[in-house]
């Protein structure tokens, strides 16, 4: 029995080891803000997970730092005013987009390192594990760039979030559709098809345009689900093709949108309209890469900020500045700014409540009224339902246009700010590569 | 019936690429029967390899594939060496645990230099030529994944003629088939070893960099190529090269047809689920060996 | 057994039992749940040992099983209310009838070409499990959380809520252990698991004194089946939820292997000596070298792999076969 012979002392010294490793928090009078934050850095999500690390760094920069003339929540002045001071402290995990992983890690967090907050888990499948245990641990949760509608409407009382949903997000693309004709857009739209990859994510959307194509008149003529990893697209292309429709609503992330690209390109077909649904449109290397190619031109899709108007902001540039120091020089993209903005308004809340008790923090992020002129992005402001979803959190509609550039599209009025025509049809790929490319 | 016609060539165009991943695979794993979870880690390492050389010195990948070759057939040499060789003292399975370590110090390595962003190899020869195209009889084929195919066959049948027809590539069989039986005829078997490894992770780092023409550069590409080029090798049967090219034409035009009928969601699950249907009637392969 | 042999397992399973309770008094519940998570992987690691270190295939297949597990409870609890433990027993016969059925005829195809068989299976269950509208597909199959009024209610539903969940579940993960143990303990004893071992050493020469290997794979298989699928029901209702891409994922076949293997394959405590090992480092890297300012940079996992190949090329038999007994004597 060996084997007991050794367990014992391994686990033992393996405690000990790890019970010093792990940090423990001591908050007096809080002199530290600790904000559990939960990401998948490495493994499949790692680039989602990348992008919201450096947006978390950068409102710890803003909250801690003093920068008087930055026009968004704990610009000015060092720390939480409303906390004596007290500075905000990240305490970073990274789950390996494991589930197992969150689980434990997120227990971790609130039994161990005590934080005062958690923010995570950045996609939708793993932000459901944790739910159910940081509601039972009674603490605020929240996520901002989680998009599935589901997470909140299970009835959880302590998870909040600010940035809108899918079933948000696809409305806007079909409310487009629907109004365009009737707004110097094409009469003669009736069919669409409908090609998502199988996750959560995808299916959640997929199941929600159906249900929206149906109500809006349209014609599916092809649905076909794709496994997430597939390395050619050329046959469901070639089905595509054959269904002929007028509409193509894609959801996809961007390494499959490559693949898809270059498929349709060998096949040479567009349709006359590409309506995505976050995925690869959400994605700034995608987007930089598209620059190159003309690849992404007349591509439209929702956005939660109509981004070609909310970068004229003084914020919003500053902001920017910020998160390039931590980004590698990337520009946010919409996925940074919905979680910059979710990540300051967690901030605002803890200053408002001046107090690190959950009950105290609970009711200032549930009392939040917050007005869209301190924010960088574009929602009507933040307030929360019963179920604790932002409804101010709307969303637009851009398009991507020879310039590689978002630009809104609707509602109409943003879209006559923006002076923006959209293209239509969808060019094809000899004219794709004829034109002038953004980039080299 | 053209429909099913493009859909048998672009699955042969594809499966050509597999071919290209899988060929370094059935050196390691099909002939010298040493599992490697890492396979997609060398393969991911050519690609990055090509994009680095592009972004920085403004290298086309056809000219990276020389000087990436050798990088990775060191690092096969080395892995051999240093982790494999100690690792064959054990059971067969503590070859999994390796390599399984092995894939995540490479893959999070690269996280660690590059970041997990998404990557891409731009204007290069091949993809300028991506417009062109060859219409025969009404079946449209890329050229770009048909110079590509075309390497691939060449690559094959290079090998085949090293394992098949050289004095080397006998000793390499004579190892994996009874390694003490070489040692009485004077071959020495970790050198042989050794060899197949870098020369297997070199080859699947020249897929790498002819696929980063085609497709995104990122940490964690390796997973969705590997597991096909194992079910190629496997399906072809094991100790033949010629058996996974044509598992692997096969593998890429099930493929392809089935999709075009069937639910895509599937399109991997019918070419495994042929893998399975094969077997029962020939456990060995296509033209497996042992 | 040698009056040794039983107090070193009694004090084992005294220290076992005494540990959460220590933990619970300092509140840092997340250690109770890491010893939950040991525990269910070195239970999946006792349990792939049936097929992987005494039958001696390759199988990186059992994951399909653990799905298999959690779902089946998940749906009768959804349906019909059920109690998870009446839905571990319906687990436990649906996977293990599935298993056979899916795993005789493939039991024609030996070694690596049998891997690749279990890895098809695997490839197979995926697109099933995120399209199939019983199960909610990719959406996933929430398990209703109702927080129990007793602790009789609690320990029938595992409806523990807040502070003492992490550590009722670590009991029932050890309570399973303990079985699995048990059950590997008679099967390695019996005729069975000669049979296993004779198959594994010599294929073709069992097969000579009688023993159909087919038969015996199968079997061995699906007692890897029944284990995982147990595993898999715990899992579901520890997480309150149970989607394909979790429950299917590679992670559940290869965790408890290499757990297996570092500790010692087809050795009966070499699952939880590597489990003990792999899994408290796995968290305590995360923590340290996946925090703070060197995140994002995958460092943790970067040390993770080294130490891994570390123990690999160093010790390729696993760490039970260092010669502690040697040590402990001379110290």
């Amino acid at each position: 029995m060996r084997g007991i012979r050794i367990l014992v002392p391994v686990l033992a010294a393996i405690m000990v080891v790890g019970g010093f490793a792990l940090e423990r928090a001591e908050p007096q009078a809080p002199k530290e803000v600790l904000i559990g934050v939960l990401l998948p850095l490495t493994g499949n999500f790692a680039s989602l997970g990348q992008q919201y690390l450096w947006s978390n760094q950068t409102v710890e920069d803003i909250v801690n730092n003093d920068y008087p003339d930055l026009n968004v929540p704990l610009g000015p002045g060092k720390g939480f005013p409303g906390l004596g001071g007290a500075t905000m402290k990240l305490v970073v995990r990274d789950d390996q987009s494991r589930g197992d992983l969150a689980r434990t890690l997120v227990e971790q967090l609130v039994t161990v390192n005590k934080v005062h907050w958690i923010d995570g888990e950045g996609t939708s499948g793993n932000t459901s594990i944790i739910q159910p245990v940081v509601e039972g641990y009674g603490i605020p949760l929240s996520c901002h760039p989680c998009a599935s509608p589901t997470l909140t409407e299970k009835g959880f009382k302590w998870f909040f979030r600010t940035g809108p949903h899918d079933r948000v997000m696809v409305d806007s693309v079909f409310r487009f559709l629907q109004e365009w004709p009737k707004n110097g857009g094409p009469t003669d739209l009736k069919t669409v098809a409908v090609f998502t990859c199988d996750n959560l994510f995808c299916q959640d959307n997929h199941k929600i345009a159906l249900e929206h194509a149906a109500k809006a008149g349209f014609k599916v003529v092809a649905d076909l689900t794709t496994k997430t990893g597939a390395t050619t697209l050329a046959s469901e292309v070639q089905r595509l093709q054959a269904a002929n429709p007028d509409i193509l609503f894609f959801v996809q992330y961007p390494a499959e949108t490559a693949v898809f690209q270059a498929d349709a390109k060998r096949a040479g077909w567009t349709p006359k309209v590409l309506a995505t649904s976050n995925g690869a449109y959400s994605d700034q290397t995608w987007l930089e890469a598209q620059k190159k190619t003309n690849g992404g031109a007349a591509w439209l899709g929702r956005d939660p900020t109509a981004i070609d108007l909310a970068s004229k902001k003084p914020s919003w540039k500053k902001v920017n500045e910020i998160y390039k120091k931590y980004s590698r020089g990337q520009d946010m993209g919409e996925l940074a700014m919905r979680q910059i903005t979710g990540m300051l308004w967690v901030a605002d809340t803890i200053n408002r409540a001046k107090s690190l008790e959950p009950a105290v923090l609970a009711k200032a992020a549930a009392d939040t009224n917050m007005s869209p002129d301190q924010m960088i992005i574009d929602y009507k402001g933040i307030r929360f339902d019963k179920s604790n979803q932002n409804e101010l959190a709307t969303g637009v509609v851009t398009q991507i246009g020879w310039d590689g550039e978002k630009h809104t599209i609707w509602p109409w009025e943003l879209a006559k700010q923006a002076g923006y025509t959209p293209v239509y049809p969808s060019p094809s790929w000899q004219e794709r590569d004829a034109k002038p490319k953004p980039a080299r | 019936m053209t429909e099913l016609a493009q859909a048998v060539v672009n699955g042969l165009q594809m499966g050509l690429l597999y071919a290209l991943v899988a060929v370094g695979l059935a050196i390691i794993w099909g002939l010298m029967e040493m599992v490697n979870f890492a396979h997609g880690e060398f393969m991911m390492l050519g690609m990055f390899g090509a994009w680095w050389l592009s972004s920085t010195l403004g290298w086309d990948p056809l000219v990276a594939m020389l000087p990436v070759a050798l990088a990775i057939y060191g690092l096969g040499v080395l892995t051999y060496s240093q982790l494999m060789r100690r690792v064959q003292r054990g059971d067969a399975f503590a070859q999994i645990f390796a390599t399984v370590g092995l894939l995540l110090f490479l893959q999070n390595g690269v996280v660690a230099l590059f970041t997990s962003d998404y990557r891409f190899v731009s204007d290069t020869v091949l993809s300028r030529l991506s417009g062109v195209q060859l219409s025969i009889l009404g079946i449209k084929l890329g050229v770009p994944l048909l110079m590509a195919g075309l390497l691939a066959l060449a690559l094959f049948v290079a090998l085949y003629l090293l394992v098949d027809r050289t004095e080397f590539g006998l000793a390499l069989q004579a190892t994996s088939e009874d390694r003490d039986a070489a040692m009485l005829v004077g071959i020495r078997p970790q050198k042989m070893f050794a060899v197949a490894w870098g020369l297997g992770a070199a080859l699947v780092g020249i897929a790498g960099v002819i696929l980063a023409n085609f497709f995104s550069v990122y940490p964690q590409v390796g997973l969705s190529f590997t597991v096909l080029a194992y079910a190629i090798v496997a399906l072809g049967g094991f100790g033949s090269i010629l058996g996974t090219l044509c598992a692997a034409l096969l593998v890429g035009v099930v493929q392809s047809v089935t999709v075009v009928y069937l639910p895509p969601a599937f399109k991997d699950a019918f070419v495994f689920g042929s893998y399975l249907l094969i077997g029962l009637f020939r456990p060995q392969g296509l033209f497996g060996r042992f | 057994m040698a009056a040794s042999r039983r107090i070193a397992l009694g004090v084992g399973l005294l220290a076992a039992l005494v540990y959460p309770l220590l933990i619970q008094a300092t509140g840092y519940t997340y250690f109770q749940t890491v010893g939950f998570l040991v525990f269910i992987y070195a239970m999946l690691g006792v349990g792939w040992n049936f097929i992987g270190g005494w039958a001696g295939q390759f199988d990186f297949g059992p994951c399909i099983f653990l799905a298999t597990g959690a779902y089946t409870a998940a749906l009768a609890s959804v349906h019909w209310g059920w109690s998870p433990w009446l839905g571990m027993v319906a687990a436990i016969v649906v996977s293990m009838a599935i298993c056979a059925v899916i795993t005789f005829p493939v039991t024609r195809l030996r070694g690596h070409y049998f891997a690749i068989a279990t890895v098809a299976m695997w490839m197979i269950a995926q697109p099933i499990g995120a399209t199939w509208e019983l199960i909610n597909g990719s959406r996933g199959l929430f398990i209703p959380l109702t927080p129990a009024k007793s602790s009789l209610e609690a320990i029938w539903t595992l409806g523990w809520g807040g502070r003492s969940k992490a550590l009722a579940y670590y009991y029932v993960a050890l309570l399973l252990f303990v079985l699995t143990m048990y059950l590997a303990h008679r099967v390695d004893r019996s005729k069975l698991g000669y049979y296993f071992r004779a198959i594994r050493d010599d294929q073709e020469g069992a097969e000579a004194i009688g023993i159909d290997s087919r038969v015996y794979k199968t079997a061995a298989r699906c007692l890897t089946a029944a284990v995982f699928a147990a595993g898999g029901v715990l899992y579901g209702f520890w997480a309150l939820a149970v989607f394909p891409d979790q429950v299917l994922e590679m992670n559940w076949s290869v965790l408890p292997m290499i757990s297996t293997v570092l500790g010692g394959i087809g050795r009966l405590w070499g699952p939880l000596l590597g489990a003990v090992i792999l899994i408290p480092i796995s968290q305590v890297m995360s923590a340290t070298l996946g925090a703070g300012p060197l995140a994002g940079r995958g460092l943790d996992v970067i040390v993770y792999g080294i130490i891994i190949m570390a123990v690999a090329a160093f010790r390729p038999s696993g760490l039970l076969s260092l010669p502690w007994a040697r040590w402990f004597r001379r110290g």
